[in-house]
């Protein structure tokens, strides 16, 4: 990763970064049958698991407010994993398991300050309503649905934190696709 | 990431038309809803609170430039569920009554900001039932996409009240 950290080349590689350790990781060899959705959760759960990794990296770069709501949103992660996992077991699925704190670090983008580490935040916060909007017409049960849909609306809530914290609107755009 | 490509903005707007118009089964007493009557019960929400917003810009009762925002944005919200419906063959109704609680909401910016962020939560709740609901695939990604907007205002009202930000 380069030494400076410019705002394209933070998204940039923050896409690059989360895209390898994200959905198109394999999903593990799982029970449950083809179309079921195990496998399409399961590769959120692992957007998931290094939102909760990158969380706790960026904490280290931020004060004050910005701290206090990275902690809060990094929790409500912790929880959406909870719920992934509880739902991939339910259809007879291994869930996917975090990399090593040093795997994500060292494939994270490097983060200088403040200011990258919202970013870098911005971009997960994207990334992970656009995985759970794709997953809606992908889910074959309705309470599948369901779930991805209450943890989407979660997910655009952070991301309008996010957008508060680096000093924009909370809600810039009527469509919230996760596209940035 | 999934192969899927991001919506784009027509078609977001168009909520999935082209799909052949739905066959309405029969309203049976115990029938669940037609995705048609999801749209429209969404549509009245959205029409409430662009009501709401534009009534809050003409009393001054919530900050102009977020006022005038999320009145667009719930117009466009509108606007993207009506052609929706007109692509699968059905006009939209006409304005929802008034909503009583509205005017008593307008005393003051703090009493209207309290009433749109209720609204904007079951709004929310609305979108989530619907998208587990909908029999058309093609309308969850769109409509996901302004779930997701919903919760966004949820946090911008918050902010207007000096609220913690993503709420209890």
């Amino acid at each position: 990763m380069a030494g400076s950290l410019t705002r394209r080349g933070a998204l940039g590689g923050a896409a690059v970064v989360l895209a390898s350790c994200g959905s198109s990781d394999p999903a593990p060899r799982t029970g449950p049958r083809p179309g079921s959705g195990a496998g399409l959760l399961n590769s959120i759960l692992a957007l998931e698991h290094a939102a909760v990794a990158a969380y706790a990296t960026g904490a280290g770069l931020l004060r004050g407010e910005a701290l206090r709501y990275a902690r809060e949103i990094a929790g409500e992660e912790r929880e959406h994993v909870r719920r992934l996992e509880e739902l991939i077991r339910g259809l007879g699925g291994t869930t996917a398991r975090p990399r090593s704190p040093d795997e994500y670090a060292r494939s994270f983008p490097r983060l200088h300050d403040g200011g990258g580490a919202l970013r870098f935040a911005r971009d997960l916060e994207e990334r992970l309503v656009r995985a759970y909007l794709q997953a809606l017409p992908k889910l074959p049960d309705a309470e599948l649905r369901r779930a991805a849909a209450e943890i989407a609306a979660d997910e655009g809530a952070h991301l309008a934190v996010i957008n508060v914290l680096r000093g924009g609107p909370a809600a810039p755009q009527p469509f919230v696709t996760g596209t940035l | 990431m999934s192969g899927v490509a991001a919506p784009t903005r027509r078609g977001l707007l168009l909520l999935g038309a082209g799909a052949a118009p739905l066959a309405l089964a029969a309203a049976a007493e115990a029938a669940p809803a037609s995705d048609l009557d999801i749209l429209e019960r969404l549509l009245a929400r959205e029409r409430r609170l662009e009501a709401a917003y534009e009534a809050a810009l003409r009393r001054g009762a919530l900050g102009e430039a977020l006022a005038l925002a999320l009145r667009d944005q719930e117009r466009e919200h509108a606007h993207g569920i009506e052609l929706s419906m007109a692509a699968r063959g059905r006009r939209a109704p006409g304005a929802p009554e008034p909503d009583p609680a509205l005017a008593a909401s307008l005393r003051s910016r703090d009493a209207f900001a309290r009433y749109a962020s209720g609204l904007e939560g079951r709004a929310v709740r609305a979108y989530v039932n619907a998208l587990a609901s909908l029999r058309d695939t093609r309308l969850l990604q769109p409509l996901g996409a302004i779930l997701a907007s919903e919760a966004q205002h949820e946090v911008a009202l918050r902010r207007f009240l000096g609220e913690p930000l993503l709420g209890v």
